[in-house]
C-alpha cells in the first residue's frame, strides 16, 4: 500500500462512513484513485454509489472517515476549498445545465471558479472565450455553430454532449460521473461512454458509476458497492456471472468471491 | 474568432438586478435631502430596541391593542375569502359558459369588481369612518371589501386556467352543470386558492396594523402615538409583540402549506397538487367558532353596519377641483411608484448576493426583512422624517422598505427550495461543486431559473405599490395620496370624489400594464 499522503493520489477515501438507512449509507469505505485510471463503480440501486460520489466531490462531508483530494484534506478556508473543488469535475445524471442561458454561457460557467466578478458579469452580456468553447464543442462532436443557441434548443443527445464539454472547460484533474448513461438509448450510451473514456488523458482520472456491467470493458478497474460496503476492487476481466448475480441480488446470503 | 458584439439583452440572471440601478441616481440626490438634525433621535430609537418598556400597564394596553388588530385582521380576512370565493365563481368565464352557455356576464362582473379593488383599504377605512363612526367593524369592512375583490380576481383566474377536459367529460356523460363544475374544478382549485388565501391572511395582519396607524383602532394607533411622542421604549414594546405574532403566523401558514402540499407564491400560476383535503376542511370548520368568538369579543354585529351617520353637506366647487395640477399629481404618483418598486425589486436579490458567503447573512436579512414587513410604511416615513426632508423620495424609501420585506422573504424562500425539482437549485449545487464561489453560484445557478417568476411577482408588487402610495401621503408632496389625505381631513368632498376617481383610474391602468408585463414574463 502506498504511503497515505503520497501526492500522486488524486482521490483517497479512508474509512468513510455515512450512517443512515437504505440508499444513503456508506460503511467504512476506503479507496484510492491514481492519475490516468479509468474506474467503473458498480452496484445495485441503493448500494450507495451516489453517496460515494457525493462524498468524493465534496457535496457531502462524511461524519466519520477522511477524504483527501490530491493528498490534502478539504481546506478550512473557503477560498482554498473552492480551489480544491475546481479540480474535480462532476457529470450529473440530470446534467444541471443552466436552462435560461446559451450554450456559450453554460460552457463559460465552468470557468467561474477562476473568474472574477467583471468577467462573470461580462459573460452574461457578451460572448467570451469563443475559441476555447468552439474547441470544447468539437471535442465532444458538437457543431461550434451551436454556441449562441439557447440550451433549450438542443436535443437530448446534444445536451449530454454539452454537459461533457462543460466538464472539459473546467479542466479538472478528476472526473466524477453519476450514472451518466442511465437514461440513454443503448447506442447513444455506448457512444457517450467512449467519449468520456477518451477524455482521460495525461494525469486525469475518471470514476464513473455504471448501471450496466456489460459496459465495464473499457475501464482499467472496477469497484463495486453492496449495501454501503465496498466489496470489490478488481479488473473488468474478473467480472463473471456469479459475481454479478451476487452484486445485484438483494438476498444477503451469498459467497464472497473474487474480492482482492 | 467569431463575433464579440455586446448584446443589449442581458441574460436571465442579470434581470432581477437591473431595477437596482435606481440606486445610482438615488445615492446622488440623497445627501441633499438630509436636513442635518435628528440623528440623535434615530440613535435613541435604535438603542431603545434592546430596552423595550416592560411597564405592566403599558404591556396590558399593547396586548389589548394587538388583540384588536389580530381580531380585525382575522375577521376581515375571513369575510373577504367568503365574498371573494363567491365573486370569483361569478366572474369566471368557464362557470358562465357551462351554466348558461355565454361568457359575457363574467367579463362584466370582473370589470365591476375592479372598482373596489382599485381603492386601497386605507381609503375604504377613512371613508367608512365618515359613514359609520369609529368602531372595529369599520376596519374589518375596510379590509374585507378590497381584499374580496382581489381574491375574486385570483379565484376566477385560477378557475379559467384549469384544464377543461375533465369538465367536458362529465358534461358529456350527462352530469348537471353545477355538479360537474364542483366535481371537475372544485378539488383542482383548492390548492391554489388556499395557498393564496393564506398569503392574504398575512397581508390582512399588515393592513390591520396600518389602519390602526391612521386611528382605526388596535395596536397601530398605540404605535403611532408612541412614535409621535418620541416614547421609543414604548414603541418597541408594541413592535416586538407584533413581530412575534407576525412571524408565528407566517411560520404556521408555511408549515400548513408544506403539510398540505400547496404551491408557493411564485408558483401559483402552475397547478399544484393538494393533499389531506379532509384535514383542511376540518381546519376551516374549526375556524368558524373562533371567528364568532372574535366577533363577540370585538363587539361587532351586523346591526352596527346599518347605523349610518349623516354626511356633511356637499358643497361642490368643481372649477376649483378641475384646476388642480392633475398631470403633475399623476406623474408624481407614478414616479413614486416606479422608484419604490425598482428599489424593492432590485435590492432584494442584491442583498442576497451580498450576504451569500456568510452563514449568518441570511439570518440577518430575514430579520431586516421581517422588520420591513412589520412596520407600516407611514411609520417608516415618520421615522425617516427625523433625518430626511419630506417629499417623494422619502415616501418612496418608506414604501420600498416595506415591500422589500415582502419581496425579499419570498425570494429567500424560493432560493431555499430543495433541489428535488429540475431547475430549482441543482445548477447552484453543481456550480458550488465545481469550485465556484457562493455569490456566483447563486447568481448563475439560482437567479437564472427564478428571474422570470420573480420579476413577474415584482410587476404585481408594483401594482400593489401604486395603490399603497396613499399610505405615505402624510409625508407631504407625494402626489395624489397627500392631497387625498388632506381632502379627507378637511371634508372637501368634491375634491375627494375627483381624487378617488382619478386614483382608481390610475390604479386600473397600472393593473392592466402590470398584467401585460407579467404575462410576457411568464410566457416568453
Amino acid at each position: 500500500m502506498a504511503p497515505p499522503t503520497e501526492p500522486t493520489l488524486l482521490l483517497e477515501l479512508r474509512g468513510v462512513t455515512v450512517p443512515g438507512r437504505g440508499a444513503n449509507r456508506l460503511e467504512e469505505v476506503s479507496l484510492q484513485l491514481r492519475p490516468g485510471e479509468r474506474v467503473a463503480l458498480l452496484g445495485a440501486s441503493g448500494a450507495g454509489k451516489s453517496t460515494l460520489l457525493a462524498v468524493a466531490n465534496g457535496l457531502l462531508t462524511p461524519p466519520a472517515g477522511a477524504v483527501l483530494w490530491q493528498g490534502a484534506a478539504p481546506a478550512r478556508s473557503s477560498r482554498l476549498r473552492q480551489r480544491q473543488r475546481s479540480r474535480i469535475g462532476t457529470l450529473w445524471q440530470d446534467l444541471r445545465l443552466i436552462e435560461e442561458l446559451t450554450v456559450q454561457q453554460n460552457l463559460n460557467a465552468a470557468r467561474l471558479a477562476d473568474w472574477g466578478w467583471p468577467k462573470a458579469l461580462a459573460n452574461l452580456l457578451q460572448p467570451l472565450e469563443t475559441e476555447a468553447n468552439e474547441a470544447a464543442l468539437r471535442e465532444v462532436d458538437l457543431d461550434p455553430a451551436l454556441l449562441p443557441q439557447p440550451v433549450t434548443a438542443l436535443s437530448g443527445g446534444q445536451r449530454q454532449r454539452l454537459a461533457i464539454a462543460r466538464l472539459l472547460r473546467q479542466q479538472p484533474a478528476l472526473l466524477l460521473a453519476d450514472e451518466p448513461l442511465a437514461q440513454l438509448d443503448p447506442r447513444l450510451a455506448v457512444e457517450l461512454l467512449a467519449l468520456l473514456l477518451r477524455q482521460v488523458t495525461g494525469s486525469r482520472a475518471l470514476l464513473l458509476s455504471l448501471h450496466r456491467p456489460d459496459l465495464a470493458g473499457g475501464f482499467d478497474r472496477v469497484l463495486a458497492l453492496r449495501a454501503g460496503k465496498l466489496v470489490l476492487d478488481t479488473t473488468p476481466a474478473d467480472l463473471n456471472p456469479a459475481l454479478l448475480r451476487w452484486l445485484y441480488d438483494p438476498a444477503p446470503a451469498a459467497p464472497r468471491i473474487g474480492t482482492p | 474568432m467569431t463575433t464579440t458584439a455586446w448584446s443589449w439583452r442581458p441574460a436571465a440572471p442579470l434581470l432581477p438586478l437591473l431595477p437596482a440601478l435606481a440606486l445610482l441616481p438615488l445615492l446622488l440626490v440623497l445627501p441633499g435631502l438630509v436636513h442635518g438634525g435628528g440623528w440623535d433621535l434615530v440613535a435613541q430609537f435604535a438603542a431603545a430596541a434592546m430596552t423595550p418598556s416592560l411597564n405592566p400597564l403599558l404591556l396590558r394596553t399593547a396586548i389589548a391593542g394587538l388583540g384588536i388588530t389580530v381580531g380585525i385582521a382575522l375577521l376581515g380576512w375571513a369575510l373577504s375569502l367568503a365574498l371573494g370565493l363567491v365573486g370569483g365563481v361569478l366572474s369566471s368565464r368557464i362557470v358562465w359558459r357551462t351554466c348558461l352557455g355565454v361568457a359575457w356576464p363574467a367579463g362584466a362582473i370582473r370589470r365591476f369588481l375592479a372598482v373596489p379593488r382599485s381603492i386601497h383599504e386605507l381609503l375604504w377605512g377613512l371613508l367608512l369612518l365618515q359613514l359609520l363612526g369609529l368602531k372595529p367593524a369599520v376596519a374589518m369592512l375596510a379590509i374585507a371589501i378590497p381584499y374580496a375583490a382581489l381574491v375574486a380576481r385570483v379565484v376566477s383566474d385560477l378557475l379559467d386556467a384549469l384544464p377543461t377536459a375533465p369538465l367536458q367529460a362529465l358534461r358529456s356523460s350527462g352530469a348537471p352543470a353545477g355538479a360537474a363544475l364542483l366535481t371537475a374544478l372544485g378539488p383542482a382549485l383548492l390548492p391554489g386558492a388556499f395557498s393564496y388565501g393564506g398569503y392574504r391572511l398575512e397581508c390582512a395582519l399588515r393592513s390591520a396594523t396600518l389602519l390602526g396607524v391612521f386611528g382605526l383602532g388596535g395596536l397601530g394607533t398605540e404605535l403611532r402615538l408612541s412614535l409621535q411622542s418620541l416614547q421609543f421604549h414604548e414603541l418597541w414594546t408594541g413592535l416586538w409583540l407584533l413581530l412575534a405574532v407576525m412571524l408565528s403566523l407566517e411560520a404556521l401558514l408555511r408549515a400548513l402549506r408544506h403539510r398540505w402540499g400547496m404551491p408557493s407564491r411564485f408558483k401559483l400560476t402552475t397547478a399544484g397538487v393538494g393533499r389531506s383535503g379532509r384535514e383542511l376542511l376540518l381546519a376551516l370548520l374549526g375556524l368558524l367558532p373562533v371567528l364568532v368568538l372574535v366577533a363577540v369579543a370585538l363587539e361587532i354585529s351586523p346591526a352596527q353596519l346599518l347605523a349610518w351617520q349623516p354626511l356633511p353637506p356637499l358643497q361642490a366647487n368643481w372649477p376649483a377641483v378641475l384646476a388642480l395640477p392633475w398631470a403633475a399629481l399623476a406623474a408624481t404618483t407614478l414616479g413614486l411608484t416606479l422608484l419604490a418598486a425598482c428599489l424593492a425589486v432590485g435590492v432584494a436579490p442584491l442583498l442576497l448576493l451580498l450576504v451569500a458567503p456568510w452563514p449568518w447573512g441570511r439570518l440577518l436579512l430575514r430579520a431586516v426583512w421581517a422588520m420591513g414587513r412589520l412596520w407600516p410604511p407611514p411609520l417608516t416615513a415618520l421615522l425617516l422624517l427625523f433625518v430626511l426632508k419630506p417629499g417623494v423620495i422619502t415616501a418612496a424609501l418608506a414604501l420600498a422598505f416595506h415591500n422589500l420585506g415582502v419581496l425579499g422573504r419570498l425570494l429567500l424562500e424560493a432560493c431555499e427550495d430543495t433541489a428535488d425539482q429540475p431547475g430549482s437549485g441543482g445548477a447552484e449545487v453543481a456550480l458550488s461543486c465545481s469550485g465556484c464561489g457562493p455569490r456566483l453560484a447563486l447568481l448563475y445557478g439560482r437567479f437564472s431559473g427564478l428571474a422570470r417568476s420573480y420579476l413577474a411577482y415584482g410587476a404585481y408588487r408594483a401594482d400593489v405599490i401604486l395603490r399603497e402610495t396613499v399610505v405615505v401621503g402624510l409625508v407631504g408632496a407625494a402626489g395624489l395620496g397627500s392631497l387625498l389625505l388632506e381632502a379627507l381631513s378637511s371634508f372637501a368632498v368634491d375634491e375627494l370624489i375627483a381624487l378617488i376617481a382619478v386614483y382608481a383610474l390610475l390604479t386600473l391602468l397600472g393593473e392592466d400594464l402590470s398584467d401585460r408585463v407579467r404575462q410576457r414574463l411568464l410566457s416568453g
